[in-house]
Order: C-alpha cells, then sequence, then structure tokens
C-alpha cells in the first residue's frame, strides 16, 4: 500500500484518468472528490463488501430451497 | 461441451449458450463463464450456473415480477436482461432479493455484469414475502 499524506484542495492521480481531491475535512470526516471513467466502479468500501456477502450467502442456495420459495411467491395473498 | 454441476448434474451446451462476465461477479471475480438454467422444478427461479466451477451458482429471479419498471431502470441501451440475485432462506418469508447490484445482460453479446445502481433506497435484501406491499404485476 501506497501512503500518501495530502491536505485539503490537493489531488492525487491513479493512472491518466482517475483524480482523487481532498475537498474538505471536518469533525474526523474528509471528503472526497473522485472523477474516474463511466466504466471504473467506484463505490464504498462497505456497500462493496455488503454485496460480496449478499452474493456469497446466494450462492448457497440449492434447489430445495427455491421449490419452498416459489411455492411461496405463487401463493395468493 | 458438457460439465457437472452439484445441484443440476451432468449438463451440455453449446458455446454460444455461455453468458461471459469480463469482471466475474462481486466476490466472484475469477469465474467468468456462466450459463443460464431454466429449471422447471423451481420456476420462477432461474440458475446463474458456473460452467468453470461446478460447485457454484445463484438462484436469479426476473424483477419484473416484483417491481414492473425496474428491469428498465437498471440497464439502458441495447437488448438487455436483468435479474435480481435471490438469497434463499429456510425462515418463511426470509428469501430476499438484491435490487442494489442485479446482473444486466446485453443479449446480442452475451455479455454481462454485475452493477452496482447508484440509488441508495435500493435494497440488498428486498423480502420476496407474498404479503410484502408490492402488487403482482400489472
Amino acid at each position: 500500500m501506497l501512503i500518501l499524506a495530502r491536505k485539503g484542495e490537493e489531488e492525487i492521480r491513479i493512472g491518466d484518468n482517475i483524480v482523487i481531491k481532498v475537498l474538505g475535512i471536518h469533525n474526523g470526516q474528509v471528503k472526497l472528490g473522485i472523477d474516474a471513467p463511466r466504466d471504473v466502479r467506484v463505490v464504498r468500501g462497505e456497500l462493496y463488501r455488503e454485496i460480496q456477502q449478499a452474493n456469497v450467502e446466494a450462492s448457497h442456495a440449492d434447489r430445495g430451497a427455491a421449490v419452498q420459495a416459489a411455492a411461496g411467491l405463487k401463493r395468493p395473498t | 461441451m458438457k460439465f457437472t454441476n452439484r445441484q443440476f448434474g451432468e449438463l451440455e451446451f453449446e458455446d454460444n449458450h455461455v453468458v461471459t462476465f469480463p469482471d466475474g461477479l462481486i466476490g466472484f471475480e475469477q469465474f467468468r463463464k456462466f450459463l443460464i438454467v431454466d429449471d422447471e422444478a423451481t420456476e420462477p427461479f432461474r440458475w446463474l450456473v458456473s460452467v468453470e466451477d461446478g460447485g457454484l451458482s445463484f438462484p436469479l429471479l426476473d424483477p419484473g415480477l416484483l417491481l414492473p419498471g425496474y428491469a428498465a431502470d437498471a440497464a439502458t441501451g441495447g437488448e438487455k436482461t436483468v435479474f435480481v440475485v435471490a438469497t434463499l432462506r429456510s425462515a418463511a418469508g426470509g428469501s430476499t432479493v438484491n435490487l442494489r447490484s442485479p446482473i444486466v445482460i446485453d443479449n446480442g453479446a452475451r455479455t454481462a455484469h454485475q452493477l452496482i445502481l447508484d440509488d441508495e433506497g435500493l435494497p440488498l435484501q428486498f423480502p420476496l414475502a407474498p404479503s410484502s406491499p408490492q402488487k403482482a404485476g400489472r
């Protein structure tokens, strides 16, 4: 891991197309501006981990559980 | 070609049936090639089945069954098919679908991505329970 110290308004460039700028620092929270090409996924780390976890849990499904869930879906309300 | 899946046994497929995920699925980046398997026993759930790992499959649902209009919002441009990934739990009403990161398949190129939609209001665990307030279709 590369560790860099940056102050407000300073930037970090990653490759030719990605710029991360420190917009402000207030009460222990850093506000970052990120410019990246559309095909580069920029998301909060915790959301990415939650989706990973959801996928792992989804991959544990078996057909029996799906039959049961399907029956629940079809049941008239 | 043939391969064996834990749940479905031996499956035979043509190359042009394969859906390629250039980036894999989130958390499963190493697996790129999948089939969409229609399973009469589990209908309306379909399965995203890895041809590279015989133990890997994900139950999918057509989001139109739950939320009309969702697919059109999730995918724009060209002929696309949208699925949501389901998490099936044995507890009654415990099963959910992930509305935040749908699978979007480009029907022409047969490539697919798992998106992360910007709308923070979309839940990762949207309940499938029949008692949920959403109306079924129109």
